[in-house]
């Protein structure tokens, strides 16, 4: 497996800011409380895997086998934390 | 703890069952495999978003009610689609009685988010199936879902089941047949601060709006949740001791600062994740990217993607012009023939011109566009059964959120192109109530198959030799739909700054995997959609060129007066001078008139009278083609009438015109007030006349 432990924390970024082809985790949701319900509902909750396929102003997501095109206006709400990828 | 059991429902009544599910969890496919022909739609099933009706039986051979609900992902509504979901099974419409047993559907490659909606069902205490669809696509994507494991943790039947194939409908039969069926015993930790909430609001709401105790608890779960909720017409509201129950605790958490919402909304994942840890085994990982995947990085591709898009349009397109030929050909020869075999055979009179310049000569007229029609509705049943219609809306998210829509509006644009009503129905599923406003106000403007006849003639009248290459036809033609698109965006964008002024747009949309067509499904669609086309030529289009007929027709001119002279000063005639001062400036006289007011019933219908109108004229014998007939039609003073400015003026102001009594209907219902549908025929038939106007005069300064 590519996840090595790390000692220091992870980054943390909104999901418009993590790298395409990066996977990262949900660490919280920041947006309005209607918002956020309504990401969850679609599987963004705490703790889901993300990653992220294409980004532009509309992003494409891989979150659990299901792929999701989201705008970076609902994008940036979301904290993730990278994982895996990128940089 | 012994499983309760439901009571069986009496042996009277036909049982009703709701599905249910997520959207893209191929409930609709199920639908069709248990209801198979037995099914009642509405006029137009657009994506599934009517409410669908169908009758199965049991193994015993008794007749079962299903009801196709619309497909979401959680009882917390937020589009009034979902919001039917939600007053149907809380039991709040008075339309629908709350169904006996619950259907869910839940897609096994996904399953922790769709047994979230699941989960809040069972909170209903209803009998619940569970269905656990596309395990052939969960295998082979490496997940062992164990359906057996799954019916011992919740207690209730879990049928695996491979809608599209057929397999595991007769297990769902049987289990549909079963006399008692036991509820569910998942059990989730509701966090203790809102305890008391819910058991309060769901005391208030068994006693002051009768609801019985365990879809109170659910109900007041889901109101906890559920910030905004979106009511429709035709639910009952809720009393108002509830609701200042409801708001009194909002207001102290709201003092507090918890997010109740969030945790019960988690609390309800914890709930989930545990059950999965049980049922699914992830098994090896499968390595490089699906064939889902690959196409998507070509088909989302920034730049391949349009690519992909503008060769897919212009298939469309093209296939419409020269794959139709031959079949319009032919009942065009069958239609004058049989209006030749009619005046041979009946003795001259008002009878005989009824049948062959009214009946045969308007219904003919339209008939000849069913093949092109068909094609339309084959594309656009292709685009959504493969899948490809989500990637479309996700490319021009990037376009559409320039204008403040979002790519979601672009599916009920696109289905506007076949016909809008279809395509207002589908905007039920666009959450924000002014982006959905501003999708039915435009969505009129994209060129429908309706105007298609009037495209075609028209471009037959520009063109009328044959050398003409096709790609001219087609480029004009294309040219029209660009036309009516940009207007749409434009007026989008102009609606969103001014009158409906709203945040900008979110999108969350899921893209369902690539699936082969189901050409069964796309074949019932198009035979449903040739059937309404008929029905409609045979009924208001025959109806209305009888009519239209019988107006030019009397009242009877002077003996010896030309045919010429009976329309002008027959009914018609008379609506047509009425209107031809407005119209005269845009370069069309009385006789387009009397085609523009009968357009009102459906635009093709302008084909048809132009078709009474001027073969009226064409005097015995034959039937001439109509293009002849039209290039032969004169002003009062020798000038030509149809023009090749004519033409392209005329076929421009049906790209903008508001011409339809049916999509008025559809969007007065949908809006629910009669202030939308007015103000759509006042800024698009302004539009227009605006339009025309200037193309005409400009045109005529320019010595067209």
């Amino acid at each position: 497996m590519m996840t090595a432990e790390f000692r220091q924390p992870r980054p943390r970024m909104p999901l418009t800011e993590l790298p395409v082809g990066a996977t990262g985790r949900v660490c919280a949701l920041d947006g309005e409380a209607a918002l956020c319900q309504r990401l969850r509902e679609m599987g963004f909750c705490e703790s889901a895997v993300i990653e992220k396929v294409s980004g532009e102003r509309t992003l494409l997501c891989q979150l659990c086998g299901t792929r999701i095109a989201l705008s970076d206006r609902a994008a940036q709400h979301i904290v993730v934390e990278l994982i895996r990828g990128g940089v | 703890m012994p499983a309760d059991t439901a009571k069986p429902a009496a042996p009277s009544r036909t049982p009703v069952y709701a599905l249910v599910g997520n959207p893209n969890c191929g409930k609709s496919t199920l639908f069709n495999a248990l209801t198979g022909l037995k099914q009642k739609i509405g006029n137009y099933p657009g994506v599934t978003v009517e409410k669908k009706i169908g009758t199965a039986y049991s193994q015993h051979g008794h007749p079962l009610t299903i009801i196709d609900l619309p497909g979401a992902y959680s009882l917390a509504a937020r589009s009034p689609d979902e919001a039917v979901l939600r007053d149907v099974l809380l039991g709040r419409r008075a339309d629908t009685p709350i169904p006996d047993r619950i259907v869910c559907i839940a897609d096994a490659t996904n399953l922790e988010r769709n047994l979230y909606l699941v989960h809040q069902i069972l909170d209903l205490g209803r009998p619940v199936i569970l269905v656990l669809n596309m395990m052939d696509v969960a295998e082979r994507a490496g997940l062992v879902v164990r359906a057996a494991r799954m019916e011992k943790e919740l207690g209730i039947p879990v049928i695996a089941c491979e809608a599209i194939n057929g397999k595991g409908l007769v297990e769902l039969k049987l289990a549909m047949s079963r006399h008692d069926l036991p509820l569910s015993r998942h059990s989730w930790a509701i966090p203790a601060p809102i305890a008391p909430a819910v058991s309060e609001i769901a005391a208030s709401l068994s006693e002051n709006d009768r609801r019985p105790p365990l879809i109170a608890r659910a109900e007041a779960l889901l109101l906890l949740t559920d910030q905004d909720s979106v009511r429709v017409a035709g639910s009952r509201p809720l009393s108002e001791r509830t609701v200042e129950i409801l708001r009194s605790w909002e207001k102290r958490w709201a003092a507090q600062g918890t997010d109740w919402a969030g945790a019960l909304v988690n609390s309800r994942y914890d709930a989930i994740t545990e059950l999965c840890t049980h049922v699914i085994e992830r098994g090896g990982m499968k390595t490089g990217a699906s064939v889902s995947d690959r196409i998507d990085a070509v088909v989302t591709h920034p730049v391949w993607g349009w690519v992909v898009l503008g060769a897919i349009m212009s298939a469309l397109f093209l296939s419409i012009f020269t794959l139709a030929q031959f079949p319009m050909d032919w009942i065009s020869e069958h239609m004058a023939s049989l209006a030749d075999a009619v005046k041979h055979a009946m003795p001259a009179g008002d009878l005989r011109d009824l049948i062959t310049d009214g009946a045969i000569g308007g219904v003919g007229g339209v008939v000849i566009f069913l093949p092109q029609i068909l094609i339309l509705f084959f594309f656009i049943g292709l685009l959504e059964s493969t899948g490809y219609m989500a990637r479309a809306a996700f490319i021009m998210d990037r376009l559409m959120s320039r204008v403040g829509l979002n790519g979601k509006s672009f599916i009920p644009m696109l289905s506007s192109y076949a016909c809008a009503i279809p395509g207002i129905m589908a905007t039920r599923t666009i959450e924000d109530t002014k982006d959905r406003l501003v999708t039915i106000l435009v969505a009129p403007l994209m060129s429908c198959s309706a105007r298609l006849p009037v495209y075609l003639l028209m471009i037959a009248a520009l063109f009328p030799v044959a050398t003409v290459p096709v790609a001219a036809k087609v480029g004009i033609m294309i040219s029209m739909y660009a036309l009516g698109t940009l207007g749409a965006f434009g007026f989008a964008w102009l609606f969103k700054r001014t009158l409906l002024k709203g945040e900008p747009p979110l999108m969350i949309m899921e893209l369902p995997p690539y699936r082969l067509p189901k050409i069964r499904d796309v074949a019932l669609h198009m035979v449903e959609r040739a059937w309404l086309f008929l029905k409609r030529a045979g009924t208001i289009i025959l109806g209305i060129s009888i009519l239209l007929w019988a107006l030019t027709a009397y009242p009877k001119a002077p003996v010896g007066a030309t045919d010429a002279q009976q329309i002008a000063q027959s009914y018609a005639g008379m609506a047509g001078h009425a209107l031809e001062p407005v119209i005269k400036p845009l370069g069309f006289d009385w006789q387009i008139g009397i085609g523009l007011i009968t357009s009102f019933a459906a635009r093709e219908v302008f084909v048809s009278s132009m078709g009474v109108i001027f073969n009226a004229q064409s005097g015995e014998g034959n039937t001439a083609p109509l293009r002849d007939a039209l290039l032969a039609a004169k002003w009062p003073d020798g000038r030509l009438l149809f023009t090749p400015l004519v033409c392209i003026t005329l076929m421009v102001f049906y790209v903008f015109a508001m011409q339809c009594m049916s999509t008025i209907a559809v969007v007065r219902r949908e809006t629910n007030s009669w202030r939308w549908p007015l103000f759509q025929i006042a800024y698009m038939t302004g539009t227009a006349w605006f339009v025309c106007l200037l193309i005409h005069q400009i045109g005529r300064a320019l010595g067209y």
